[in-house]
């Protein structure tokens, strides 16, 4: 029986998770999680009750996935998948060109990641030393702060001003002699973003105290930001010793499993980073999906406009119950739910509904929670609305 | 609009457009004595016969690619969907080699493992040694940390000189021990191995050996065994391996380390996240369902892999050159006269084999074997190629 897109999208959508999942992702985070799938051999797996169907809110995935043209690209090139990606047709040099010609910038300014994770964890061991540390904030994207850890490398995270967005002053102040500085626009738990003014007049002003320090601006979600006064930080990364972009095709290109990201900057900066970076760290299957997407832009058009309409809905129901969301440009949202996320997510998960980990330092007060189809929010708020009240009886009955 | 027919259909069509790029930006490697040779990118044109990167030209083969598909739909290998997958692979590894689970570690093929090695047990004053050549991503990664190689001749068989590796091995932080070795493709039986080991583990008790075995699959000498067994028991041996090779999954980027659970245990951590994070979804699949498979699956592919090279073997010793003792999917042939000059008239005709491999460029050659319809055609070129050159000569 043929089936259309969308039902293809459903068929393919019906169990979404593999073996290990939602619930450990839930509540541990990624890095964590992709810890936990090799000690635990991928056992874990939600307990929920038969027939309850789960509704994976908590990594900030695209619920979509790729497009038919990204789709198509994959499984067209299974017969190429004994080639190294320097064989396929395309290599992964088609890639690395196809992104220079989306950003109008050479080659060399493009270093490919197996994720943008690799690129990250490459700029942290790049350009950190016990003499130059990272200066990061809490609440973000963990990697280059596990990263330092690991190195045991100076680290100083500046916590996130009182509208949950990054601080930019005191990141400022703290980059002076600082290795790298990470900056997440949009900031990965806290949803919030910077307007473009903003970024480079920090950029400036770090460069004028501390011309040595890198700065790292992650544009994860940049897809899914609405707010005018943001923009890309590619064109001043191009014109700005020591400041590059990472991308990332996981998150409204919808390829979080196919592991592929890019650092984009000036050719001197990226050289470092290259050096780093893995050889034939793509596979031949998603740097083929990875091209399709890039052209194709309408589908992220489309996925925006999709990811703005589900999140503007999600925003006002979670509004109607009292919880406090950031401003969300991003896929996700942060919300203030009065009590900690932990009870939160676990009476959520009961019911199928996997929502983020915990974030300290919010973690008793806020839950991230990802943004899913319309009909799986539609779902996840009336979930949300009964354990909103369940939680706050308890919190009433501690009270006494 | 997209039919759940016209989208199966797809599948298993090449569908390979004629695009060919010549890219270097965003290779990422300095020049240096070990980073040189990488190989230039390539990408195939439709009919033209690659010899240049070791790999099974027949793929992973088709239970592989049907468990992917399998596991694209409904049961959970989601493209747009981060991937709790290695867990599952390294319990089919470890089931495989009748080890545990924490004595396997997974990596973006066996590059991210060689890696992390060189990473965590080379440093300023604990050198790297290494042949030369050998594959050069260990020796290519402790020059790029600014951490001492130091290199050892081959012997006259252009086999590893275990010898003079142990002498060199003294004080060093890591021994990359290639075999079967590429590019020379000789192999150093099993005993001798173990000899070489319990001899650097008594002479340098602090350090490593790192056994590459990722073209293990084709060896044919009798005297062949896998070093597993004393990587999980010896905290100073690391097996690493790959999915690149025999189970025809070079696109796939799956390879995997084998060792002691405190070994594998840094392994993992210093990459963060186990080190799985640079796991693609579908490899992780496929690499399940390669492993798991009837293990005849390997006997055909080394069988294949034997025939072909017997008849590649045979050509050039009928033409008076002499291939070494070869034991995995490629030659390294004296064929007297620079690779570059051979290679680029190959290349003229459609024949792609590999790059450079000093101090031996003026000489030798290496050559992947393909299926053996591609070796006919290949050594009737190589004649046609040789024989002009040997002509103007």
């Amino acid at each position: 029986m043929p089936v259309s897109r969308r039902g293809f999208l459903r068929i393919v959508g019906t169990e979404r998770t593999g073996p290990v999942s939602g619930a450990f992702l839930a509540a541990r985070g990624l890095e964590a999680h992709f810890a936990e799938a090799q000690r635990s051999n991928g056992r874990q797996r939600p307990l929920l009750p038969p027939g309850v169907q789960e509704i994976r809110i908590s990594s900030n995935e695209n619920p979509l996935g790729p497009g038919k043209g990204a789709l198509d690209a994959i499984l067209g090139k299974f017969p190429e998948a004994g080639r190294y990606p320097f064989n396929s047709t395309p290599s992964e040099g088609a890639l690395a060109e196809a992104l220079a010609a989306k950003h109008k910038v050479k080659t060399d300014s493009i270093v490919l990641g197996a994720g943008s994770q690799e690129i990250l964890k490459s700029a942290v061991r790049a350009f950190t030393s016990m003499e130059h540390g990272l200066v990061t904030a809490a609440p973000t994207f963990e990697n280059c702060t596990g990263q330092v850890k690991r190195l045991k490398y100076p680290l100083t995270e500046i916590k996130v001003d009182s509208a949950c967005r990054l601080d930019v002053e005191p990141m400022i102040a703290a980059s002076k002699g600082a290795g790298l500085v990470f900056f997440n626009n949009p900031n990965n738990p806290t949803a919030t973003v910077h307007g473009a003014k903003t970024v480079t007049d920090m950029v400036e002003r770090i460069r004028k105290m501390s011309p040595d320090t890198v700065i790292l601006i992650d544009e994860a979600y940049h897809d899914y930001v609405t707010d005018p006064s943001y923009q890309t930080a590619i064109p001043l990364a191009m014109e700005t010793p020591n400041v590059f972009v990472a991308r990332t095709f996981s998150k409204a290109y919808g390829m979080a499993g196919m592991r592929i990201g890019y650092g984009i900057g000036r050719a001197e900066t990226m050289k470092k980073l290259a050096a780093l970076k893995m050889p034939y760290n793509v596979s031949v299957l998603g740097v083929a999906a990875a091209i399709a997407s890039l052209n194709d832009p309408k589908h992220i058009e489309e996925e925006r406009a999709r990811n703005t309409e589900v999140r503007a809905f999600t925003v006002k129901a979670l509004q109607e119950m009292g919880a406090k969301p950031t401003d969300s440009q991003a896929n996700f949202l942060f919300v203030d739910i009065h009590r900690p996320a932990k009870d939160f997510r676990e009476i959520c998960a009961k019911s199928g509904v996997m929502v983020g980990r915990d974030f300290p330092p919010f973690e008793k007060t806020h839950a991230r929670i990802s943004i899913g189809t319309m009909e799986e929010m539609q779902k996840a708020v009336e979930v949300f609305r009964t354990a909103l009240r369940a939680t706050s009886s308890t919190a009433n009955e501690d009270k006494r | 609009m997209l039919t759940r027919r016209g989208f199966v259909q797809t599948v298993g069509i090449g569908a390979a457009g004629a695009l060919t790029s010549s890219f270097i930006g965003a290779r990422g490697r300095e020049n240096s004595l070990w980073s040189a040779f990488e190989p230039t990118l390539q990408a195939l044109e439709p009919g033209v016969i690659c010899l240049a990167s070791n790999e099974n030209p027949l793929g992973p083969g088709q239970k592989v690619l049907d468990a992917v598909k399998a596991a694209f739909g409904p049961n959970g290998a989601q493209p747009g969907r981060y991937s709790g997958n290695a867990g599952a692979l390294i319990e089919e590894i470890a089931k495989k080699f009748k080890v545990k689970t924490e004595n396997v570690v997974l990596g973006c093929g066996s590059t991210q493992i060689l890696r992390s090695a060189t990473h965590l047990l080379t440093a300023k004053d604990r050198p790297l040694v290494g042949t030369i050549p050998t594959y050069e991503e260990c020796a290519g990664y402790a020059t790029m940390m600014g951490y001492p190689v130091r290199p050892v001749a081959l012997d006259a068989e252009f086999k590893m000189d275990l010898g003079k590796m142990a002498d060199a091995a003294k004080g060093a932080g890591l021994v990359f021990f290639c075999n079967p070795n590429n590019p020379t493709a000789t192999y150093v039986g099993a005993k001798a191995t173990r000899d070489f080991i319990a001899r650097v583990n008594r002479e340098s008790p602090e350090t490593t050996i790192l056994v590459d075995e990722a073209y293990f699959d084709y060896v044919t000498n009798p005297d062949h065994d896998t070093h597993i067994p004393i990587a999980v028991e010896n905290p100073r041996v690391i097996v690493a391996r790959t999915f690149s090779k025999a189970y025809g999954m070079a696109g796939l980027r799956m390879g995997y380390a084998v060792g002691h659970a405190e070994t594998i245990k840094k392994m993992a951590e210093w990459d963060g996240g186990a080190g799985t994070s640079s796991l693609n979804v579908l490899a992780l699949h496929a690499g399940i369902a390669a492993i798991s498979q009837d293990p005849q699956y390997l006997v055909k592919e080394r069988e294949r892999n034997t025939t072909a090279r017997e008849f590649t073997m045979k050509w050039f010793r009928d033409h008076g050159m002499k291939p070494t003792d070869s034991q995995a999917n490629f030659l390294f042939v004296n064929i007297g006269r620079p690779a570059k000059d051979f290679r680029d008239a190959l290349r003229a005709k459609g024949i792609l084999v590999a790059r450079d491999f000093p101090p031996f460029e003026k000489t030798h050659c290496r050559l992947s074997i393909g299926t053996m319809d591609e070796m006919k055609k290949a050594v009737a070129v190589f004649g046609e190629v040789l024989g002009k050159k040997a002509a103007a000569a």
